[in-house]
């Protein structure tokens, strides 16, 4: 009589699966599935209000409509420009601030703690916020700037092409610049004293260090703020939606406030998730590209390949 | 003093007459559900939420126990409906509704007629309860009614040297508005931007398709055609795009007034900023009311301006109560928005100049001003009331309404903004409604 095998749950070589399933399970049900059920609606005429439109197959027909829609294409690009200068923003910001941080030695946690305010406001709060400050009748902005001579006018910030878009990009990077400020100010904790001070024994001067020295070092910390940051940034729409609802006239009209509408008020939700695919592309195609250079940063300080 | 009390006795007997007759036509049991808890989605606002204070009688009354799911302004209330349906969670029974939501929502709300007795819709006004009917299903019971009219500072049209200063200028004497031309003239008078502006117009979403809808009205046109053709893009339609243009061209309006909606401008008019408002009834106790408003005291009324064909805007829609086809105890909900609409209901809402749905409301409310006193509310019930009878139309009761309205917006934004002529953002909205319609089957 051979010995019975366990059954094969039991067998050592499954248990590491086995352990895993439970996580795998978890990912399956609460990210794959609604990803391939939008995938999958993203080609029907699915319509909120019509359950039933659910089964109803259109084929590319949701494509053919957004990429022939020149509103489409036109809110595609005004995203893809509102990340490039707000991540690019946020990063400076947060590398000034972390860096000024950095140095001072005393109430240096309390300075880090208020720091965090704004991150801990939700961006609905941020978008009213702003929405008041930038009113053109009542907003403290246009009144302190009459009140100092500096402006005989309403300047109309949410209406104005340039000074709306400026606006959304201002609220956005006033929430979320501590983001970068904090992960960069962790860098820089991190960061060991001894070729600091080589560096100033050689003669090095202070643009020189931070140039050679503290730069490359932190710039793996500044591409996964950005990975971070490129992949929540779509948290802006709460702002944008408060403050000026993708408009006037879709003068701040975003991928996101578009799928918003889209998709809830006129409840064409096959359509709003065959955008919200192309949103998806372009979320995987930045921060593929963050990825790639957080690579290229760990490997130039001799991390890992 | 003698006046005043005839006043006061007029009213005792009209409030006790009235009140006798609504009684002997309704005679409502509101019945008993121990134990029963009723899940509801209430629309939330300043302006609605009097009306919930009532709730807890209701729930003394027959024990039931009201579950308030949410309490949202209409447009995320709509969404989370939406996103109900799509779910298959309609497990609720009674929501907010309004006319120009109502025909989206399709078959998820009952039909009212043989639900709520037929005594109690009779003392409703037959015209919202014709406006709560959708394909000839009344899927809801109107709260109050919404239409609006002209207000204006009394003291600026007073002003002997505005009254001159006018003449000379625009060749007519200075007195409230009769026509749009009118409002367009006065209000450019008056602008002082920054300082002071003219009038003020809501400037997104729904809010201004409606005001650009009842001004092409006005003008002569329509919406659609008989067989549901797009055809705002008409000689009225670029006449009302213009309107709105120029007023905004001319500084006569706040530049932000693209951003607005009701609550702006509503502020706006209370912050004493605005020569001319066109607002509903429910801001009326608001703007007359010292401690809110700068303007409290020398507020006038006219009924809402005519257009070029010599019609009157009026925009109109109520809000209202629905039932849902999943409710586990029809009954119990039936009561409870039957309680809520009914006579005592409906005089608090019309104490904050709300407007009734039911016909003695009307009168007994205006009766209560009177008797206290308030001649500024009568005078709001009184104008209300005559356009609410004359002058009040609701948009097209058709599903896609709301997206129709998403199509047209964003192109009078567009035109208002000088990016557009009038006729190229009608011309593409037309385009763009015709799909809407064509999609929806329409066409």
């Amino acid at each position: 009589m051979t010995d019975r095998r366990p059954p094969f749950w039991q067998r050592e070589k499954y248990t590491p699966y086995l352990l895993l399933l439970p996580a795998v399970l978890t990912i399956l049900f609460v990210v794959l599935l609604p990803l391939i059920f939008s995938l999958y609606t993203s080609f029907t005429g699915y319509r909120l209000i019509r359950p039933e439109s659910l089964w109803q197959w259109v084929g590319l027909r949701n494509y053919e409509r957004i990429f022939g829609d020149r509103d489409f294409w036109v809110a595609f690009g005004r995203t893809v420009i509102f990340l490039t200068i707000a991540l690019n923003l946020e990063f400076l910001l947060g590398l000034g601030i972390a860096l000024l941080i950095n140095k001072i030695t005393w109430g240096q946690r309390t300075l880090r703690t208020i720091m965090m305010f704004p991150m801990m406001f939700s961006p609905i709060l941020v978008g009213y916020q702003f929405k008041f400050v930038f009113n053109d009748n009542i907003g403290i902005l246009n009144n302190a700037l009459q009140a100092l001579g500096l402006s005989d006018g309403a300047i109309p910030w949410l209406v104005d092409k340039y000074l709306a878009n400026f606006a959304i990009i201002f609220a956005e990077v006033w929430m979320s610049t501590s983001v970068f400020a904090i992960l960069l100010l962790a860098g820089l904790f991190a960061m060991p004293r001894d070729p600091l001070e080589a560096a100033k024994v050689d003669g090095c001067n202070a643009w020189q260090v931070f140039r050679h020295i503290t730069l490359p070092f932190l710039m793996p910390f500044v591409f996964i703020a950005m990975t971070i940051r490129s992949l929540d940034v779509a948290r802006a729409y709460d702002i944008v939606d408060v403050m000026t609802g993708g408009g006037p006239a879709g003068r701040t009209e975003l991928l996101w406030t578009l799928i918003a509408r889209v998709g809830y008020d006129n409840a064409r939700m096959g359509q709003a998730n065959a955008m919200a695919y192309v949103s998806i592309v372009l979320s995987i195609a930045f921060t593929y590209y963050f990825f790639t250079k957080l690579m290229a940063a760990r490997r130039y300080m001799g991390g890992a390949d | 003093m003698t006046a005043s009390h005839i006043a006061r006795l007029l009213a005792a007997t009209a409030l006790t007459g009235l009140t006798a007759v609504s009684a002997l036509a309704e005679e409502v049991d509101y019945g008993t559900f121990d134990g029963y808890t009723l899940r509801v989605k209430l629309i939330g606002g300043a302006q609605y939420e009097p009306l919930y204070t009532r709730i807890a009688e209701w729930e003394e009354m027959t024990g039931a126990t009201v579950d308030v799911l949410s309490r949202k302004n209409h447009f995320e209330l709509d969404r989370e409906i939406k996103q109900d349906i799509a779910a298959g969670t309609l497990d609720w029974c009674v929501g907010s509704n309004h006319t120009s939501f109502a025909p989206q929502y399709g078959a998820i709300y009952i039909d009212l007629n043989g639900v709520v007795g037929e005594g109690t819709l009779a003392a409703f006004q037959a015209r919202a309860l014709e406006n709560a009917t959708v394909d000839g299903r009344l899927v809801q019971l109107p709260r109050h009614s919404d239409i609006s009219n002209l207000y204006y500072i009394k003291s600026l049209y007073e002003d002997a040297d505005n009254q001159s200063r006018f003449k000379e200028e625009y060749g007519y004497d200075l007195s409230p508005p009769e026509t749009w031309d009118q409002v367009k003239d006065q209000a450019m008078f008056f602008a002082d931007a920054p300082r002071f502006y003219g009038t003020q117009f809501v400037g997104k979403d729904e809010a201004i398709t409606g005001r650009f809808y009842e001004l092409l009205v006005a003008n002569g046109g329509q919406l659609f055609d008989d067989d549901w053709n797009p055809v705002f893009n008409s000689d009225a339609g670029v006449e009302a795009v213009n309107f709105f243009r120029d007023l905004y061209e001319a500084e006569a309006v706040p530049a932000g007034a693209l951003n607005y909606l009701w609550d702006d401008t509503g502020l706006g008019f209370a912050s004493g900023t605005v020569a001319l408002n066109l607002d509903w009834a429910g801001w009326a106790s608001f703007f007359n009311d010292p401690e809110n408003s700068k303007v409290a005291g020398d507020i006038g009324l006219v009924r809402a301006p005519k257009g070029s064909a010599g019609v009157r805007t009026g925009w109109s829609g109520s809000h209202s109560f629905s039932i849902t086809e999943t409710c586990d105890n029809t009954e119990a909900a039936a009561s409870f928005v039957t309680f809520l609409t009914n006579h005592d209901s409906q005089m608090i809402e019309a104490s904050a100049g709300l407007l009734p749905t039911r016909s003695t409301v009307w009168d007994d409310a205006k009766a209560q001003f009177a008797e206290d006193g308030n001649d500024f509310l009568v005078q709001v019930f009184d104008t209300y009331a005559q356009s609410m009878a004359e002058d009040a139309f609701t948009p097209p009761l058709i599903t896609p309404w709301i997206e129709v309205s998403n199509e047209i917006w964003p192109r009078l934004q567009a035109a208002i903004l000088g990016e557009m002529t009038p006729q190229e953002a009608l011309d593409e909205a037309a385009d763009a409604a015709r799909l809407v319609m064509e999609d929806a089957g329409y066409l």
